[in-house]
């Protein structure tokens, strides 16, 4: 099966001030690089702490922020390369949703409106049947057809996520970006949204590109997980491969850092694999291996030589040194 | 052993513009010496108040302590003069808030904050103090503390501004810490640091911890003991393996199942419908009725209690009238 979307090489640079009038201008390089690809009906996470670059590879993807290089293929088509009128007709098959469902609504619209808008802008199908689609979306994402007339801030924040994704469905996307969908709801509204986003993937066939820093959450909706960190992947593979055996020591930092209910105080739980410092800056990357600084396994070459993206185990892993992590195992 | 802090029968009321709410329905807690206690529960169900009222920073008005006593080492601070308050927050009781970003203040150096708190509650040059302060932020995990301090909040990462606010909460040692979602808004490789950090400031000092947050899984790696409260009520109390491998309330199960947490197999999230009802619609019955798949009409008549039903092992406080009735 030919993928929906294949990236290619995708660099993002944003220029910074210059330091002086005859330095050189510095960049800031928020993706470095990245190859992916996305199947029909799938769905890959991208994880990473904030600053790692995986919301810019996301909109650079779906041409939300401009690339500085690399190829973005989708259904066969280079996205990079459309004219912009061409592009904006492409974007009915490509959709998005936020984190914040306050601010990604406009205030003074009804949500019959909010819902019904992408369908004016993309001129599908006569005014009357875009009124039956969004009373048909509307029900499919839980909400009643008589809150139609209301305003969002009449809504909870749950329900303006359903709103949102209410608005992204109604010109029958292939593709839904989600960008830390529920990130800043309730944890028992958070299930009730990932539920829902389970759900449509499977009845509409949607494949999504799921961006997100809670590996609870990417377990639970993605088949496919990508770890970025500094703006490259270090680690890319099937759900179960990346959470039962993690190849690159920051995948296996990053679950032994998630909290979870087998880890007990009671039981005397030490974390076995502690990842001190912040990243380095994204201005002038080191030469080797970004992680090194932080990482237990690091050796002299690690901080010359950039590891590139090869098959370990089950994942594919940017690691010199790479393989399952003992005291991780240990521990569970 | 007796309790450094005792909350007993607390209840706040709000005025509002739909009339008078109570945000605490006697709320009853306790901590002891060395001890972490998680408060969970979600947004709205008055956590936050609660560590508000211990630190006695209830706005007031809307807000009123309209009963109950708060006893710090047998002090009751309800009632208790400014003067004195003042006295005892930050030297007795220190507060660590959830936004590391607005807590400090922009225009002065975080080694200058720290030394200020230092300054307020013990008899030391300010020199001494800033010395201090830096001895504080080498504890907290700052490299190079000698040029941190003098720098401001902006110059530093959302994680270490949380490891600022965490030396300025324990700079005059104080005996009870309040942590409301001190993670929130960092990332977990961070969290993890933070909450390493806070249990060995734990083991350092003896430290009475009271840990407020809505993620099951922070409870299970930081509590000793727990009370979920839902809508301003407590409805279970327990220590943290009873709650988590034996939870009774609906609720507290809820909370449990719904969190997509790692080592755990099953696709399909449980999920709780609905959304915690505002204050003021508040009926006779129980608050979690129009949630709960187990309601009877008993349950939307008559409010249950917080009290301990049966006797087998694992059984503790909670309030619902189905566990009473041995229905769930």
């Amino acid at each position: 099966m030919s993928p929906l979307l294949d990236v290619r090489d995708l660099t993002v640079r944003f220029p910074m001030p210059k330091p002086s009038l005859f330095a050189p201008r510095p960049h800031l390089e928020a993706v470095r690089q990245i190859s992916f690809t996305l199947e029909p009906g799938r769905a890959l996470g991208i994880v990473g702490e904030s600053g790692s670059g995986k919301t810019t590879a996301a909109m650079a993807t779906i041409r939300l922020t401009e690339a500085s290089g690399g190829e973005v293929h989708f259904d066969g088509v280079d996205l990079l390369k459309l004219s912009p009128e061409k592009m904006r007709m492409r974007r009915r098959d490509i959709q998005l949703i936020f984190q914040d469902p306050y601010s990604s609504l406009n205030p003074r619209t009804r949500v019959n409106d909010i819902v019904r808008e992408p369908m004016d802008l993309m001129e599908v199908g006569t005014p009357a049947e875009r009124r039956e689609r969004v009373v048909e979306y509307f029900r499919l994402v839980g909400l009643r057809p008589d809150q139609l007339d209301l305003f969002p801030h009449q809504f909870s924040g749950g329900q303006r996520q359903r709103i949102s994704i209410a608005r992204a469905l109604t010109t029958d996307p292939k593709l839904l970006v989600c960008d830390e969908p529920v990130s800043a709801l309730d944890v028992a509204i958070q299930a009730q949204i990932l539920n829902l986003l389970a759900r449509l993937k499977d009845e509409l066939g949607l494949s999504y590109l799921f961006i997100s820093h809670d590996l609870g959450v990417v377990r639970h909706v993605c088949d496919d997980v990508a770890v970025m960190y500094l703006g490259k992947i270090v680690e890319h593979a099937p759900r179960a491969a990346l959470f039962d055996a993690p190849q690159h020591p920051y995948t296996q930092a990053l679950i032994s850092a998630a909290p979870s209910l087998a880890r007990r105080k009671s039981k005397g739980y030490v974390r076995p694999l502690k990842v001190s410092g912040d990243p380095p800056s994204p201005i002038n990357p080191p030469p080797g291996c970004a992680f090194a600084e932080r990482c237990p396994r690091a050796q002299p070459l690690c901080r010359e030589v950039q590891p590139e993206l090869e098959p370990v185990g089950g994942s594919l892993a940017a690691c010199h040194f790479p393989g399952p992590d003992e005291a991780l195992r240990d521990a569970s | 052993m007796t309790a450094l802090l005792e909350i007993e029968d607390l209840r706040v009321t709000f005025n509002t513009r739909h009339g008078q709410v109570t945000a605490l329905d006697s709320v009853s807690l306790h901590v002891n010496e060395g001890e972490t206690l998680g408060v969970v529960g979600e947004s709205g169900c008055g956590k936050s108040i609660t560590a508000l009222s211990v630190m006695g920073l209830i706005p007031s008005p809307p807000g009123r302590i309209a009963g109950g006593e708060i006893r710090l080492d047998g002090e009751n601070l309800v009632g208790a003069s400014d003067k004195r308050l003042r006295r005892l927050r930050g030297a007795e009781a220190a507060m660590i808030f959830q936004e590391p970003m607005t807590s400090l203040n922009p225009v002065f150096t975080v080694g200058e904050q720290i030394a200020e708190a230092i300054m307020l509650h013990q008899k030391v040059s300010h020199d001494r103090a800033f010395r201090d302060a830096i001895e504080l932020l080498d504890r907290v995990g700052i490299p190079s503390p000698e040029s941190r301090a003098r720098d401001y909040p902006h110059q530093l990462s959302g994680g270490m501004r949380q490891r600022v606010m965490i030396a300025m909460a324990v700079s005059c040692r104080p005996r009870v810490l309040i942590a409301d979602e001190p993670t929130t808004a960092l990332d977990v490789t961070v969290q993890a640091q933070i909450f390493d950090l806070l249990n060995e400031i734990q083991r350092d000092f003896g430290a009475a911890i009271v840990l407020i947050t809505h993620d099951m899984g922070a409870i299970s790696e930081m509590a000793d003991r727990v009370a979920v409260m839902y809508a301003g009520r407590v409805i279970e109390e327990a220590s943290a393996d009873n709650v988590l491998d034996h939870p009774l309330h609906p609720y507290a199960r809820g909370l449990i199942d719904c969190i997509p947490a790692l080592g755990r197999e099953e696709t399909d999230l449980k999920e709780i419908p609905g959304v915690v009802p505002p204050l003021h619609l508040l009926g006779e019955g129980c608050a979690f009725a129009d949630r709960c798949a187990h309601c009877e009409p008993r349950c939307l008549r008559e409010k249950p209690r917080l009290v301990t039903h049966g006797n087998h092992p694992a059984a503790h406080p909670a309030a619902c009238h189905g566990v009473e009735e041995g229905r769930i």
